[in-house]
Parts: structure tokens; sequence; C-alpha cells
């Protein structure tokens, strides 16, 4: 009863309030204090982004001066030149007059090559490292570990090393081998999209056969087993079964696959000439210490080249950052 | 359960209950990416291409010897490994402290963060590059203008152009902008895997949270870390994408890279000194995982 109780009660509650309530506060601000740090690192990375991404949807004086003007009306005119194609003499509304051609800037059938090269070097690089990979884990053979050791050793390769012998091994095979084949002035490797899709296989399959040994390390033997107790050969245990239970790994080992090519660059512009230019051998033929460098232009450049890949990112996220320390935490 | 058990005969090579046919895609692949250029190399770097004849001539020693006494490739190669020394501690000492940060309880919208951070990475080098000649632009460049303001750099000595005393120092932003994060989601993932016991059992020691990290999760984190560092080696002693978009390695040689200059070397058909550079930075990366896997007893 409320009458019968004793102050000295009422003290305690009293204190247990104001303990909670000097307990929430503390939780308040330590939440306010994480969360900032936080919000701030990731805004310092994201900024940059950003603040380029506004350069391609602002006339040109409004970037080239100090302070900048940060925010004008949009204009798109940049994106017409670069993503449509289209003449790139605005001049009056972009504030300048082209150094080139129309052409010159038209970044979407190096976009085109980059997704295409990306998707299918991705494909056959999964394809051939994913029975690699099961090989590795489940038979051990003589020499194995140094077989390992070595695939690895290529992964840690620096491509200079490559970029001389492959450009001439490509040109040589050209005018040699398959020129009395299918005739003079045929490109089968250099510069044509087989010989750019097979650099960036080779480049992609060390780390993918590594990781894809460690995710069938993790599937049990049993399944094989159980499968080939019931008639299976090795390779119908591998295709039938076992490989369905590695498909998070293929996953995450596709997506960095796809990554690693989308950026690649010194080999892919030692192989190509004009034909099968990927987004960063394009975005290279600039010269950004001219004078007259459109600023404009080349940020809608990066943004229509960024812009799909960041959704790609975002979508997978959970499974890049789960490949990239696959690797890392199991070392 | 019956057990299956491979019975001590010859399996033929072709067979699929034997390994290589499975690895033979793989081998073949990796062998004309590594073997033929490791032999090829070897092979040129004793000849030098004639472009009037368009064929090779034997030199031998010619070539090592240039290379050695080339003052040019002498600098590049002590420009890699101070760009690369430099690069690796910022972007590890950053990446632990940002993981950190993000490993905190009581972060909110952690994912939206996490996210934001992440972009970094997927920008293709060459186009964060462009980005950066923007932003370091000694007139307008964003970057440029609080370095400035901040009294690190002169606006007589710009971040690219004038004698070059800073160019590595716009090098080294781009890369820290990209690779930190990098680092950082890996060691995230690493304290998010970290076992309970020995942390709550220093937290009931009454250990302060700088002891905690030091003496608890470091030691913890070392393998992840020893592996991050590795690739982070491997990526920076190739470096030539930020140089080859932002300075071409100039001014005056001042960040030029050993890759960059094998490339300068290619386009101007200096075919056999390409060869030996090539062997030189086999050696070079062989010679430094292998001390570095010793040294940190890295295992895969």
């Amino acid at each position: 009863m409320a009458v019968t109780q004793l102050p000295a009660t009422g003290v305690a509650q009293a204190q247990t309030k104001q303990a909670e309530r000097v307990a929430r506060a503390r939780h308040r601000r330590e939440t306010i204090v994480q969360t900032s740090i936080a919000a701030f690192i990731a805004l310092i990375f994201f900024l940059p982004i950003v603040y380029w991404f506004l350069v391609s949807v602002k006339p040109l004086p409004y970037t080239m001066t100090w302070p900048p003007v940060i925010l004008s009306e949009p204009i798109f005119d940049w994106y017409e030149v670069v993503v449509l194609g289209m003449d790139p003499n605005i001049g009056a509304k972009t504030g300048i007059v082209f150094n080139g051609a129309a052409g010159d800037y038209y970044v979407i059938p190096s976009l085109v090559n980059s997704i295409l090269i990306g998707v299918l070097s991705t494909i056959i690089a999964i394809a051939i490292a994913t029975p690699a990979a099961y090989a590795l884990s489940r038979f051990h053979f003589k020499r194995r570990s140094s077989l390992i050791a070595w695939i690895l050793s290529t992964r840690m390769m620096p491509p200079v090393v490559a970029m001389f012998p492959l450009f001439w091994l490509y040109t040589q095979a050209d005018q040699r081998v398959f020129s009395s084949i299918f005739g003079r002035g045929t490109s089968v490797l250099y510069d044509s999209l087989l010989g750019v899709l097979l650099v960036h296989v080779v480049i992609n399959l060390p780390l993918s056969t590594l990781l894809l040994k460690s995710f069938f390390d993790d599937i049990p033997t049993d399944l094989d087993e159980a499968a080939m107790v019931d008639g299976c050969t090795r390779w119908q245990a591998f295709s039938k079964v076992v490989w369905h239970y590695a498909l998070p790994g293929m996953a995450a080992a596709a997506i960095l696959a796809f990554i690693t090519s989308w950026n690649e660059f010194l080999l892919t512009l030692t192989v190509t000439r004009t034909q099968f230019r990927t987004v960063p051998v394009f975005g290279s033929t600039f010269d950004v210490s001219a004078a007259g460098t459109e600023w404009g232009a080349l940020a809608a450049v990066s943004t229509t080249a960024m812009v799909p890949v960041f959704i790609f990112v975002l979508i997978v996220q959970r499974n890049l950052v789960r490949g990239l320390t696959m690797g890392a935490i199991k070392g | 359960m019956t057990e299956v058990h491979a019975h001590k005969r010859k399996i033929p090579l072709w067979s699929s209950d034997g390994p290589w046919i499975w690895l033979l895609p793989v081998i073949i692949l990796l062998v004309i990416y590594s073997v033929y250029p490791f032999i090829f190399n070897v092979i040129i770097s004793f000849h030098r291409f004639d472009p009037m004849e368009k064929a090779f001539r034997w030199n031998f020693p010619d070539n090592w010897i240039n290379l050695f006494t080339n003052s040019d490739f002498l600098k590049a190669f002590r420009i890699t490994l101070t760009y690369g020394a430099i690069a690796l501690i910022v972007e590890l000492v950053l990446g632990i402290a940002i993981a950190l940060a993000f490993d905190r309880s009581r972060v909110k919208l952690r994912g939206l963060w996490q996210s934001l951070f992440i972009l970094p990475m997927v920008v293709p080098p060459v186009i964060a590059g462009l980005m950066f000649r923007f932003l370091q632009n000694a007139d307008y460049g964003i970057i440029s203008n609080i370095l400035y303001a901040l009294g690190v750099i002169e606006r007589s000595e710009p971040l690219i152009g004038g004698t070059g005393r800073n160019v590595l120092l716009a090098i080294l932003i781009a890369d820290i902008w990209q690779w930190t994060p990098f680092v950082a989601l890996i060691v995230l993932a690493g304290l998010k895997a970290l076992p309970h016991e020995p942390l709550e059992a220093a937290i009931v020691d009454g250990a302060n949270r700088w002891q905690l990290f030091w003496e608890v999760k470091l030691p913890l984190l070392r393998s992840v870390l020893a592996v991050v560092i590795l690739f982070r080696i491997v990526d920076l002693l190739r470096l030539f994408d930020y140089v080859a978009i932002m300075t071409s390695g100039g001014p005056g040689g001042n960040s030029e890279t050993i890759s960059h200059y094998a490339y300068r070397m290619h386009k101007s058909i200096e075919w056999g000194m390409v060869s030996v550079i090539g062997i030189v930075v086999l050696i070079l990366a062989i010679v430094v995982t292998n001390v570095y896997m010793r040294a940190f007893k890295v295992k895969f």
C-alpha cells in the first residue's frame, strides 16, 4: 500500500532512477560521438567523388576558379557529349570551345567493352578455377603444396614482367601464324576480344583458384564419397553434387574477379590499340596537363563509368567483403 | 558408410580420378602468364632490338650494365621503394584506426557508412587519377588549396608541377584514398571474428582500452594483418596507373616508378631493356615477399 510505504524506499527508487538517467545520457552521448566519427570518416572518403560528379553538371568557368562555385543550376551538356556522342561545340553554355572531335569523349563503346570483357572473363575464369580448386582440395598428390605455392607466386608477380612477352607473343602469332591461316592483316590476339579476354582471365585465375580451394576445404568430403558410393564417378560427384555447395564461394570469387578486370590497366593498354579499349585505357587517352582540359567532359566520363559499378557493389557488398576477407581471416 | 579407398595403382594422367586433368587449363594459362615471360625475358635481356633490321641483336652484357649504371632507373627503383614504404605505413595505421572506429558498439547506420567507404575501392585507378588531377590542380584544385591554407606546401611548389618536390605527395594522396578502405575492411572483419574470451578476461583484469588494443587485439589480428600487408606490398611494387595518368613520371623524374619506367622503354622500342627490368622486378618481388613471409611466418 502506498500510504504505508517507507520513505527510505522512495529515496532508493529516486536514486536508481537517477542512475538510470545518467546511464541513458551517457549512452546517448556515446552513440552521438561514435556515429559522428564513423560518418565523418565515410564522408571524407566519399566527398571527393561527389565533388568530381558536380564538375560534370556545371559550366566550365564555375569549376576552373578558386573558390569554386560548388552548386550551380545543373547542365547536362557534358553528358550529351559523353553518353550520346554529340558534337561537343556547345560552347555558349559550357563556356569553352572543344579542342577535340565529336568522338573523343564518347565513352559508351569502351564502357560496353569493359562490361563485356569483365563479365565474359569472370565467367571463364570461375569455370576454369572451380574444377582446379576442387582438385587441389580433394586430391592429395605429390607436389601439391609446391603447385599451390606456384599459383600464389603468379598472383604476386608484377604485371610488368609479362607486359612485353605477351605483346610479342600476340603480335608475332598474328603476323606469322594467323595471317597465313586467315589471310594477311588479321588480328586474332593483338587488339582483339580474344586477346584481351585471355589477359583478363589469367590475372584472375590465381586468386579465384586459391579462394575457391579454401571454400571446398570447408565442404565435408562425405558428400563426394556418398555420391561415389551411389555410383557417380569423381567428375559426376563434383558436377552433380559438390559444386552447388561452393556457390557462395564462386559468387565471392566472381565479384572480386569482375572488379579486378574492371580496374586492370597496364596489360590491357599493352595488348590493345583502338578496337577493344576498356574504360581505363580510354581514360588514359586524355592529356590532362594541357591548359584547355575539358574537366566537365572527363567528370562525365568518370561518373558514367563509376555509377554502374557502384550500384553493382552496393548490391553485392556482403559477398565482396566476405571474398576479400576470406583469405586474410583464414591465413 | 563404406570407406572408398584409392588403391595403389597408377592413375592415368587424363583420368578424372587423378588431379592433373582438373588442373590442366589453369596450369597452361599460368605457364603462358608467368613461366613463358620469365624464360623469354631472360633470353631477350641479352639482346637489343634493332628497329631498322626489325630483329634482336645479341649484345650481352650491355643491357645489364646499362640498367645498373642508369641513374634514371636507380632513381625509379628508389622512388618505388620510398613511396611504397610510406604508403604502406600510412594505410596500415589509418586502416587500423578506422576499423577500430567502425567497430565501436554504438555506431548507428553502420551499413550506410561502410557502403560509402567501400566505393573508392571500385573506382578504376585510372579514373581516380583523372579525378585527383583535377582536385590537385595548382590553381583551383580543392586539395591543393587546402594544403596551401594549412601551410603544408607553398604555392610556388604545387603538388603537380614546379620542380616536382611534392609530386610524391600527390600520388600518395590518391593511393591512400583508394586503398585505406581495403585495409580497414579486412581489419574490421578480423576484429569481428576475434574470440570473446581473451577480450573479456582482459576487461575483467581491468585493462583500459589502450592496453586492450595493444596487448590483446593486435596480437590476435597478427595473421590477418600479415596477409593484408603482403597484398599491399605486392600492389605497391607494381604501381603504375596513377603515375601514368597524373604525372607521366615527371616533373624531373620525381614520380617515376619501375613499372612506369619499363612502360616508357616499351614505348620507345627499347625491348631489351624492358626484359632486363622485368627480371629485376621479378627478383625484387620474390625477395621481398619471401623475406616478408619468413619474417611473419605467413601461411596460406
